[in-house]
């Protein structure tokens, strides 16, 4: 049995922690002040991890199936052990409960928006993006800046998250949301110089 | 000219003499020596104490600073958390105490930073890497037993900081007031040489115990302590049940 706990780079570059190779930490504790080390870490790679492949979306069901995106962190072959449902559904409600992420759609538990960035860095993010790609002062669409022509910071950011940005960018001026023929577009201003 | 000693009693008396203000010459010069060392010492110490009580908040505020001036520290040989035990005057400078307390600081610190994943419960060994590596200086300088010595000093604490001789010449140190029973002795000892894994078994085939005393002893230290953690898909099948105490696993961070 080994018994040296090592971090682990996995295919995509993803450094694990070497709390990840120590099986229990898959099992869901009975002990309180436990599980809330366990759910900390959980939390922290989850949400690391979705930054490094720039994943918006979790749902119970990854762990219920293979094949998915996050079978790199959900499961641990290595030492044959997987995070189940019943846990994963624990953690995220957790997140939820702390804003770092929220279920979407409303009303379900089983998938949720994973908030990796804020709203603020989000709203910085996109604005930095419209102003080096000189788009200020035009109208895009929502799906201009979720698919745009070449692959930005943004790209595949739900609309949830967008629409968020967008009201930050909001409150200061720098954006606003405007009704268009099919739908909503935004317009983005310069920052106002100070 | 007569010879160098001469002859007759008188010689005795004449190389007593010469002896004598051989040695006073000696003793002069190696005075001198000592006083200009002393000297060069005191500048250095000035220099030294300057410079720490110029830049005492920032040693104390910015770690990065810190493990600076402590690698500087070491590589002119010496220890800037010594106090009392070699030479005293850092305390006056730095205001960080002596030596033996400072040290306590540390293995506060790694205790508190370890204490979620192992419960309180870690390594005496594992305790002194931990803690050298906090320190940044190179290997050998704190030994198991300046660790044993500033865990004593905790002690008047209350906070439960002590060594635990769990058998076998294995030594766990406790950083919680929490008392070990004998039994939870008897698994950590063993979980040290599983590498952290046991089960109920174990302690049935190994220790002779009823299974209830073993289970017993392992609720306890999961649910009460906090000090093991529970694995629920252990063995081929992986459905198997299995506790690991951190405490005895090795972590590579």
């Amino acid at each position: 049995m080994a018994s040296s706990l090592s971090p682990y780079t996995v295919p995509s570059g993803f450094l694990l922690p070497s709390i990840h190779s120590a099986p229990p930490f898959f099992t869901q504790q009975p002990n309180p002040t436990t599980q809330a080390t366990v759910t900390e870490q959980w939390t922290r790679l989850i949400l690391s991890y979705a930054r490094h492949r720039n994943l918006f979306t979790m749902r119970i069901e990854d762990a219920e199936t293979t094949g998915g995106d996050w079978d790199e962190i959900l499961r641990n072959e290595r030492i044959r052990r997987r995070l189940l449902p019943s846990h994963l559904s624990y953690i995220l409600s957790s997140m939820v409960s702390k804003n770092l992420a929220s279920y979407e759609p409303a009303k379900q538990t089983r998938s949720v928006l994973l908030h990796w960035r804020l709203p603020e860095e989000w709203a910085e993010v996109l604005h930095e993006w419209a102003t080096s790609t000189g788009q200020l002062n035009t109208i895009l669409t929502f799906y201009e800046i979720m698919e745009p022509a070449i692959p930005s910071p943004l790209s595949g950011i739900p609309v949830p998250l967008l629409r968020n940005a967008i009201g930050v960018l909001g409150k200061t001026g720098r954006a606003q949301i405007i009704s268009i023929a099919d739908g909503e577009g935004v317009r983005f201003f310069p920052r106002s110089g100070k | 000219m007569h010879r160098l000693g001469g002859v007759g009693l008188a010689a005795f008396d004449r190389q007593q003499a010469s002896q004598r203000s051989f040695a006073a010459l000696s003793t002069a010069l190696s005075q001198a020596q000592v006083e200009h060392l002393h000297a060069q010492l005191e500048q250095f110490r000035a220099a030294l104490t300057r410079f720490a009580t110029h830049h005492r908040a920032a040693i104390r505020r910015v770690p990065r600073f810190r493990h600076e001036f402590q690698q500087m520290c070491a590589a002119i040989g010496v220890d800037p958390l010594a106090g009392p035990r070699r030479g005293g005057w850092w305390e006056d400078a730095l205001g960080l105490g002596d030596w033996q307390s400072e040290l306590g600081v540390q293995i506060v610190d790694v205790c508190v930073s370890t204490r979620a994943r192992n419960g309180g419960l870690v390594e005496l060994q594992e305790l002194v890497r931990l803690v050298s590596k906090l320190r940044g200086v190179e290997g050998g300088v704190v030994t198991e037993e300046d660790v044993v010595r500033s865990i004593k000093a905790l002690k008047p604490l209350g906070a439960g900081y002590e060594v635990i001789d769990v058998g076998d010449g294995r030594k766990m140190v406790r950083n919680v007031v929490k008392e070990l029973d004998e039994d939870q002795m008897v698994v950590l000892a063993l979980a040290q040489e599983q590498g952290g894994r046991v089960d109920e078994e174990l302690f049935v085939r190994r220790k002779g115990w009823a299974p209830d005393r073993a289970r017993a002893a392992l609720q306890n230290m999961l649910l009460r302590d906090g000090t093991c953690w529970l694995d629920e898909q252990d063995g081929l099948d992986g459905t198997g049940r299995a506790y690991w105490i951190p405490a005895a696993m090795q972590w590579d961070e």
